[in-house]
């Protein structure tokens, strides 16, 4: 009966602990559906659809959607890829300038982002570099890198280099165990690496602001619109992003399994 | 088999990408901040004068701000590594086949941008809302009280809004743990609380170690939770660093105090490094 | 050394090899800063519409028509003119978007717009007029200008309007829930003194904004803030502060406090209380008795934008008829003469709002800040520890 009990200790805990990480977003998600007569959505006024009947209501509002997901994407891409190859370096190999490599690293995650928005800004300046998407992607990038290779080298410090040697012992060269042996086992880490890059560049005010030139991403149309109105649209596309994201994960779950069965 | 010579080549080929794009984008305009931070006068006109009195002004100016950012973000992460780990622990042993789901829930909160999900905490932590009223009935608070703008409240907005950071760390880590390695110390006749303490733990330290890194480091350097949650007493450095280089154009104190912030961040980096032992968790056992 | 020589143009010089710190090299940085500024379009003379133009403005600041989506006070510009205006909401914070341009400015490279909007008591647009970023009005564009309210039409920081139209005014003062608070308030010392009021109070975190609301219940002029007067509003700011009585110094974010009641007075934008009434009727807003702040939002034309262009639009939006679509959907302060009697018949509810088209007793009590005072950076300093930071 106890040790009964305490299978389930964990359980619950983890269904509080996901309840305290949704609490917020179950209001914004409520908050979609409200209906206020001003431009505030702050208190609530009543229920409708008109939300989500017009999502993209405001101008400018779908284009700085689709830059905040483009670049997003694009950004987690590229930094995830990078990164991990650093990680791998910095992991599996001793050499010359490691302990460099390691501060190169640490220290963008140290620097304030006002700082390093703004001095981004000042070389794109200096070298003539009109500031745009462009500049926006090459700034997500950077800030990016560092938050991959602290992920992807935890998942590598506990990776048992055994399996690689009995590949290897079984005739595989290192580039076939690479792809089919350890790129397969720190997948985990790799995915969880590009979904924190995504999660960061999407949510990202400061950096982007400065280097954005007149291009508009999303957090900068919340931010910038909060001075005149909070319309609960922006809570519709929260809603949205959030439903796909765990939409897309569960279908992708229910297709392994599906094909797992009929393997 | 690669050659020496090409295997000697290996780590810095695959370095070359990433640190080519930090040493452009990141090292370069360092450099110019540095710069930055020994001139003197007042904008638009600074000039270069070896002012290594930035950093000693900035110091003694600000250090209240710089202790507080050290109180409220050690404690947020504390309290963000106890709330994480169980929970990365059961999405990792637990979470079978549903893993992936669960990590995109953790996220999830960050699809919402900041101002909302900080508006729907203000909704949530309202003077005349529950939480604050059970609160006063259990006279955890007074009859007067609040939770929002107070340090209460920051630090529990500086955690939630670090919580992914140190979630999926730990996961990464947790998740690689060999179940049968536990089977084993039960075996050896350990109980749970032991091979959790003598197994688990330990291997999961690389992703502790990530976990408090990816949530301390840019916690010190936060400004918006304060400012949206906190009053003139919470402020931390990095509001300062914010009024300094916007409002009042100061830009080589900015750079002076955000050199001193690095600085220190990278100590503290260092000495839990070492605390908790480095070469097991930045490298992994050569082949 | 020349005063055009900037932090970027010593950048540039040292990266190009460190040449500064030797005589030659200073000489030649003190004769470069003087470069013309004329870059992209036309800086003046020329009077031609281009092709395209780029108008950046604070986001929702300007007409919108939610079925279709488009800003139909730019469309009928771009269909008369054949012009086509790409309108980019990217302007959120004065002190943020200056640190945004100034790079490209102090370089004498355009920003690649042709309007900016800048609020004056910012001293932001005082500022670039002072380094030479801004173009002058092509005032033989802008007829129109005669519509100008008469209040605005000579600023302490740009008497004779030749580099600057406004576009929306605001007023600040106090608003509160007359429920909460148990009556009513009209003055600024009641917010900071009453202890009914303790913890409930919000001041705002502009320094115009505050200082020139609690210079104002001193009795001081706020539009000449001498140190006696600035030094006797800073007292009595702290110890509200160190009392507790201040909850919090906000931006906007005070709205949803008022909204929740987390608040129960502070100092509010008039255009909130405009939003917040719609929702929430029992809110008032007022201008404290011992005087208002008034401030405006700015069209500027940055350097090396097309002037003419830039004028051209500028009178477009002093039409009465195109300032009442604008002002329909905005609901801030409308510095257009006329305007009001459009919409006495399109929209009456918006035309009787006196905090949208306040009365002449209203404005007489409402003034601006001293701008040498913002740009003032001891005082700066002080209002900075005072709010915290």
């Amino acid at each position: 009966m106890i040790t009964r009990v305490r299978r389930h200790v964990l359980d619950v805990y983890a269904v509080l602990a996901l309840g305290y990480l949704f609490l917020p977003i179950a209001i914004v998600i409520a908050f979609s559906f409200n209906n206020p007569l001003g431009r505030f959505n702050y208190t609530w006024s009543g229920f409708t659809f008109r939300n989500w009947l017009h999502p993209l209501a405001y101008p400018g509002l779908g284009g700085a959607i689709r830059v905040s997901l483009e670049i997003a994407f694009l950004s987690a891409l590229v930094a995830t890829a990078m990164g991990t190859l650093i990680a791998l370096a910095l992991v599996r190999y001793r050499f010359r300038g490691s302990a460099t490599t390691n501060l190169l690293i640490f220290v963008p995650m140290t620097t304030p982002e006002i700082v390093m928005g703004a001095s981004l800004l000042t070389l794109f300046l200096n070298w003539k570099i009109p500031q745009g998407f462009g500049t926006i992607l090459i700034a997500h990038v950077l800030f990016n890198i560092s938050y991959v290779v602290v992920t992807v080298r935890a998942r590598l410090v506990g990776f048992d280099r055994h399996l690689e040697e009995a590949a290897m012992d079984l005739g595989a060269n290192e580039i076939v165990t690479f792809f089919r042996v350890t790129l397969p086992l720190i997948a985990p880490g790799i995915l969880a690496a590009g979904l924190l890059a995504f999660a960061l560049s999407v949510d990202d005010f400061v950096i982007t602001y400065f280097n954005a030139g007149t291009v508009t991403t999303f957090p900068l149309f919340v931010w910038g619109a909060a001075r005149v109105a909070v319309p609960p649209q922006i809570n519709v596309i929260g809603t949205a992003f959030f439903v796909i994201a765990v939409g897309g994960m569960l279908a992708n779950v229910l297709w392994q399994n599906r094909r797992a069965r009929t393997a | 088999m690669l050659k020496p010579r090409r295997k000697a080549l290996a780590p810095y080929a695959l370095l070359a990408p990433g640190t080519a794009w930090l040493l452009v984008f990141f090292v370069v305009p360092m450099y110019y901040l540095a710069k930055m931070s020994l001139e003197q006068g007042l904008f638009p006109l600074f000039t270069f004068e070896w002012a290594w009195s930035n950093f000693s002004d900035a110091v003694s100016s600000y250090h209240t701000q710089f202790v507080r950012s050290l109180e409220y973000a050690g404690l947020a992460t504390a309290i963000a590594l106890l709330i994480s780990y169980p929970l990365a622990y059961w999405i990792a042993f637990r979470g079978g086949r549903w893993k992936n789901v669960f990590l995109v829930l953790v996220i999830a909160p960050f699809f919402v941008t900041y101002l909302i999900r900080t508006l729907a905490w203000q909704t949530i932590l309202s003077d005349g809302g529950i939480v604050v009223t059970i609160l006063k009935h259990l006279h955890i608070l007074g009859s007067d009280g609040r939770l929002l703008a107070t340090s209460a409240a920051v630090v529990a907005g500086i955690t939630y809004n670090f919580l992914p950071f140190m979630v999926l760390p730990l996961y990464v880590s947790l998740e690689q743990v060999d179940s049968r390695l536990i089977e084993a110390a039960g075996d050896l006749y350990a109980n749970r609380a032991v091979s959790f303490l003598r197994v688990t733990l330990p291997l999961s330290l690389p992703g502790v170690f990530a976990g408090v890194l990816l949530t301390f480091i840019p916690a010190m350097g936060d400004f918006i939770n304060a400012q949206l949650l906190g009053t003139p007493r919470q402020y931390m450095i990095g509001n300062v660093i914010q009024s300094e280089f916007l409002s009042l154009r100061e830009y080589p104190t900015a750079a002076a105090l955000s050199f001193i912030l690095m600085g220190g961040i990278l100590v503290l980096v260092l000495i839990f490094a070492r605390a908790l032992g480095t070469d097991r968790l930045t490298a992994g056992a050569a082949p | 050394m020349s005063s055009r020589y900037t932090r970027a143009d010593f950048l540039r010089r040292t990266a190009a090899g460190g040449t500064v710190l030797t005589l030659p090299g200073l000489l030649a940085a003190c004769g470069g800063g003087s470069k013309s500024a004329a870059t992209t379009a036309a800086g003046g003379g020329t009077q031609t519409m281009p092709k395209s133009m780029v108008f950046s403005n604070w986001p929702l600041y300007i007409d919108v028509n939610e079925k279709k989506k488009t800003h139909p006070s730019l469309d009928q510009f771009e269909a008369k003119y054949n012009v086509k205006v790409r309108y980019v909401e990217d302007i959120n914070d004065n002190d943020s978007f200056f640190g945004k341009i100034e790079g490209p400015l102090s370089q004498s490279q355009s920003i690649g717009r042709d309007i900016i909007v800048l609020t004056d008591l910012s001293a932001l647009p005082a500022r670039m007029i002072e380094l030479g970023w801004l173009e002058k009005l092509d005032k033989s564009a802008i007829p129109n200008i005669s519509n100008l309210q008469p209040t605005q039409q000579h600023p302490a920081w740009d008497p004779n309007r030749e580099y600057s139209l406004p576009w929306q005014s605001g007023m600040t003062g106090i608003g509160y829930d007359p429920a909460k608070v148990g009556g009513e308030i009209n003055s600024v010392d009641e917010l900071l003194t009453n202890p009914k009021l303790k913890g409930k109070v919000t001041l705002l975190n502009q320094i115009f904004d505050t200082m020139g609301l609690v210079i104002s219940s001193n009795g001081d002029d706020p539009e000449k803030v001498t140190d006696a007067s600035w030094e006797r509003a800073v007292k009595k700011i702290k110890k509200a502060v160190d009392s507790g009585q201040v909850r919090q110094f906000t931006g906007n974010d005070y709205a949803p406090l008022l909204a929740k009641g987390d608040v129960w007075a502070c100092f509010a934008w008039s255009g909130d209380m405009v939003q917040l009434q719609i929702d929430h009727p029992g809110l008032k807003w007022i201008l404290p008795k011992d005087g208002g702040i008034i401030w405006t939002d700015n069209m500027l034309i940055p350097k090396g934008a097309n002037a003419y262009a830039a004028s051209v639009l500028m009178n477009w939006y002093y039409r009465p008829e195109i300032a009442a679509e604008v002002e329909d959907y905005v609901n801030y302060i409308c510095p257009v003469v006329g305007a009001d009697k459009v919409l006495e018949k399109t929209d009456p509810a918006v035309a009787k709002n006196t905090l949208i088209f306040p009365t002449q007793e209203m404005l007489a009590n409402a003034r601006a800040f001293d701008v040498k005072a913002v740009a003032n950076l001891k005082y700066k300093k002080e209002f900075q520890k005072l709010i915290g930071a």
